[in-house]
């Protein structure tokens, strides 16, 4: 969208630089993302440290960002779509931040079952983690091109997510009664499962916020009460 | 294309003036106080204002912002009259007040401006007259005696203009005596003082300090119980504090109109959007 | 390089006090005249102003002693005669072109007021002569005030004008907001706010009436007694000053001096109270 610049120049400055820092957190959560189930799947503990060490610049973006937000409203008073941009972009980063807890959590498991022999449930893991990761760049794209449909397609989907969990949640039960020797690694793998559904929902919040800067509507909530 | 539908406000607005009707929808009618219809108006050859039509609702504050030269004074000025005093001024269309065609040959236009009072960008007090004359001018010129109706309506006017406890010894001061923000509220009481059921505000804080623009504003949140009240006004954070309603103009033209809530979250039209935001360049 | 600045410096400073002398002297120029003929007059009147003077009416001819008592009353009420013709129309007519009529009517109606203002005194006493004295065959009091009136009408009318020109529009505004008709905002508002300038014109006329001669000349004539009755003729102050001055008795002429100190600190008077009037006023509003 190339809207014309506004007179006042420090406030496109201090707009773009709300978003870019929004964008660098969301790209840093990618990568945690993706090595905390990398270190998992290829069982390298050094990915799984480095991912858990990114956590940190992670949650100081996010202060940043709140910061940031409070002080373009106090000194630009903006209405109707910077408005919405700011504050959407304050709403964004604690989601993004919880995403990027969510991949340290997978990546301390990660270490713990490296120590052990392989499970071949392992692959359970990775269609769900494709289907979160997917979701999480998607909805982060959703915000910055301001696209209202990938939005909602991100928000339909976590339905899926949710059931891909659940059935997997159930195989390693299973697993866990007939093999009651690797119950711990089955304990961890059913976790690893439900941080990523967690992901899934973080990153329907984060298009819901995306959906309202770019066309004030509120999507949230909208779902009738599908049992789940 | 000017915005023919009146959108009606959301349901916290609605609750305030005491309805009970939850959801809002588009076609909800809310009492209307002014009915313009295709209002045009020149000074010379030059138009000011290009075929307005709008509504003005009852009882809610209504602000009109747009930038420098766009004609908010002219159609503030159009509603009460008083652009007629501009030689050369020439009007079509139609503005009625609760029904009635303010324009029709056989309307008085003291009358008219009996009904819908007016406050100025600079406050003038008239500087012969003590403070309470300066209130009950406007009744005593037309023809009222009686000394204790006035002096009842003088306190009444002075009250509803929150100046009373600050005034009440000092009657007989002159008018200039006051701070600018207490002329200002001098000039509001002396408008109600007359008991219009309209009050115009042109810009009524642009000369004053933020505190005393601050108990302007409230005054005027208090007054929306009793009068319609119109104001033009350069500020937009003003105008987002003050008003229900909100109409945008340019070069003349009415570009939208609706809730200001609407108006300063989402609005409709891309000038509107590139005007409040400061993106005019 | 230091002695050339240096000798710039000093050229500069000697211009300097050679322009203040300059003003200076310019400035006594200008007041001496008043001081001498105010200093004159003291010397040679002073000593004639006494309570004679006031009170008596002249002796007859040849006869020393007496004073200009009828002539100073016939002042006072040919300023006043002339005021009821001067005061309302050069007011209206002000106030008519301050707020309306249209702007080509106007600017001839202003031009013709300011020829009038600039039109020889004595030329209203010519008129006044034709169509009055003649008519009526007769010189009075009347005819007088009216030669006097006629020379008040543009004086005030301008004066008027453009004192309530200065009114600002926003007071005009509020009152015709308020729902008040148009000629009472004219005049409970916008003439009443200009009222002390209104006034300090009126008071100015006066000034300037008060020692005219020329139009009396030939209009009230003058009278060595009493006016009884407002069709005779009428003493004025100035006439009678310059009746005596013009003659060949001394003591007509000490009272003639006495005649002029007393038109002198007269109008002095006015202007000082005009002054007042003028300084009271504070800036409506800020």
């Amino acid at each position: 969208m190339v809207a014309p610049k506004h007179i006042l120049g420090t406030f496109d400055e201090a707009l773009a630089s709300l978003r870019n820092n929004v964008l660098m957190m969301a790209g840093l959560a990618e990568r945690t993302l993706d090595r905390s189930i990398k270190g998992l799947l290829q069982r390298d503990d050094n990915l799984c440290v480095t991912a858990i060490a990114d956590d940190e610049e992670i949650d100081q973006l996010e202060k940043q960002i709140d910061k940031d937000g409070v002080e373009v409203l106090l000194r630009f008073q903006p209405v109707a779509s910077d408005l919405r941009r700011v504050v959407s972009a304050m709403k964004l980063s604690p989601n993004i931040e919880r995403i990027a807890d969510q991949a340290t959590n997978i990546a301390r498991r990660a270490r713990k079952l490296n120590k052990h022999p392989p499970l071949p449930e392992i692959e359970l893991i990775v269609p769900i983690q494709a289907h979160a990761m997917a979701m999480f760049k998607d909805s982060i794209d959703a915000f910055a091109r301001e696209d209202v449909d990938l939005g909602r397609a991100v928000v339909a989907r976590d339905k899926d997510l949710d059931l891909m969990n659940k059935r997997a949640s159930r195989r390693l039960t299973d697993r866990m009664a007939e093999d009651p020797k690797q119950l711990r690694g089955y304990l961890n793998l059913i976790f690893i499962s439900r941080c990523l559904e967690r992901v899934g929902d973080h990153a329907t919040n984060i298009a819901e916020d995306a959906v309202y800067a770019a066309a004030a509507e509120d999507i949230r909530h909208q779902t009738a009460a599908v049992s789940t | 294309m000017v915005n023919l539908t009146m959108r009606s406000p959301d349901p916290i607005v609605l609750e305030r003036r005491g309805e009970t009707i939850e959801a809002a929808t588009e076609t909800e009618q809310v009492p209307l106080t002014f009915q313009i219809k295709d209002l045009s108006v020149w000074y010379g050859e030059k138009q000011a204002i290009e075929s307005v039509t709008m509504d003005i609702p009852s009882n809610a504050v209504t602000s009109i912002i747009g930038p420098s030269g766009c004609g908010k004074s002219t159609f503030l000025r159009c509603l009460n009259r008083m652009h007629e005093l501009v030689p050369r001024t020439r009007m079509e269309g139609k503005v009625l007040l609760l029904g009635k065609d303010l324009y029709s040959p056989d309307v008085d236009p003291a009358i008219v401006r009996r009904r819908v009072g007016m406050v100025f960008q600079k406050s003038n007090p008239f500087p012969t007259m003590s403070i309470g004359e300066n209130v009950i001018i406007g009744l005593r010129l037309n023809g009222v005696r009686d000394q204790k109706f006035l002096n009842e309506r003088l306190e009444k006017s002075l009250r509803m203009a929150a100046l009373w406890d600050e005034v009440k010894d000092d009657l007989h001061k002159p008018g200039t005596s006051l701070s600018g923000g207490q002329q200002q509220r001098l000039c509001i009481a002396r408008a109600l003082a007359v008991e219009p059921e309209v009050v115009l505000m042109d810009e009524p804080c642009s000369a004053l300090d933020p505190i005393a623009t601050a108990k302007i504003e409230e005054l005027i949140h208090e007054l929306k119980t009793q009068y319609t009240i119109v104001i033009v006004t350069h500020n937009m954070q003003q105008a987002g504090r003050v008003s229900d309603y909100t109409a945008f103009f340019y070069l003349g033209k009415l570009v939208e109109f609706g809730p200001t809530s609407k108006i300063f979250t989402n609005p409709s039209e891309r000038k509107t959007e590139d005007y409040i935001t400061g993106r005019f360049g | 390089m230091h002695t050339i600045r240096a000798n710039k410096h000093i050229w500069r400073k000697v211009k300097n006090v050679l322009v203040s002398a300059t003003t200076f002297l310019s400035a006594i120029l200008v007041i001496a005249p008043l001081a001498l003929v105010f200093f004159h007059l003291l010397i040679n009147g002073a000593g004639s102003v006494n309570w004679a003077f006031f009170t008596q009416l002249p002796k007859p001819v040849g006869v020393v002693g007496g004073g200009m008592a009828n002539a100073i009353v016939g002042s006072l009420e040919l300023l006043a005669l002339g005021s009821v013709v001067g005061v309302p129309i050069g007011v209206l007519g002000g106030v008519y072109l301050a707020e309306y009529g249209s702007a080509r009517a106007n600017s001839i109606l202003r031009f013709i007021a300011d020829v009038l203002n600039g039109v020889p005194s004595i030329t209203w006493g010519v008129v006044v002569y034709g169509l009055v004295v003649l008519r009526f065959k007769g010189f009075s009091a009347y005819a007088g005030g009216l030669a006097l009136g006629l020379i008040m009408i543009p004086l005030i009318l301008r004066t008027t004008e453009e004192v309530i020109l200065l009114v600002p529009n926003g007071y005009r505004e509020a009152a015709l907001a308020l729902g008040i008709a148009r000629w009472k905002t004219i005049v409970h508002v916008v003439m009443k706010t200009a009222s002390k300038g209104i006034i300090t014109g009126i008071l100015l006329a006066l000034a300037r009436i008060g020692g005219e001669t020329a139009p009396l000349l030939f209009t009230a004539f003058g009278n060595r007694f009493w006016n009884h009755n407002l069709g005779e003729p009428i003493a004025a102050l100035p006439l009678q000053v310059f009746t005596y001055a013009i003659s060949p008795y001394d003591d007509w002429h000490r009272q003639a001096w006495a005649g002029a100190l007393v038109l002198v600190v007269g109008i002095f008077c006015i202007n000082v109270l005009v002054r007042i009037l003028t300084r009271e006023r504070k800036p409506a509003v800020v």
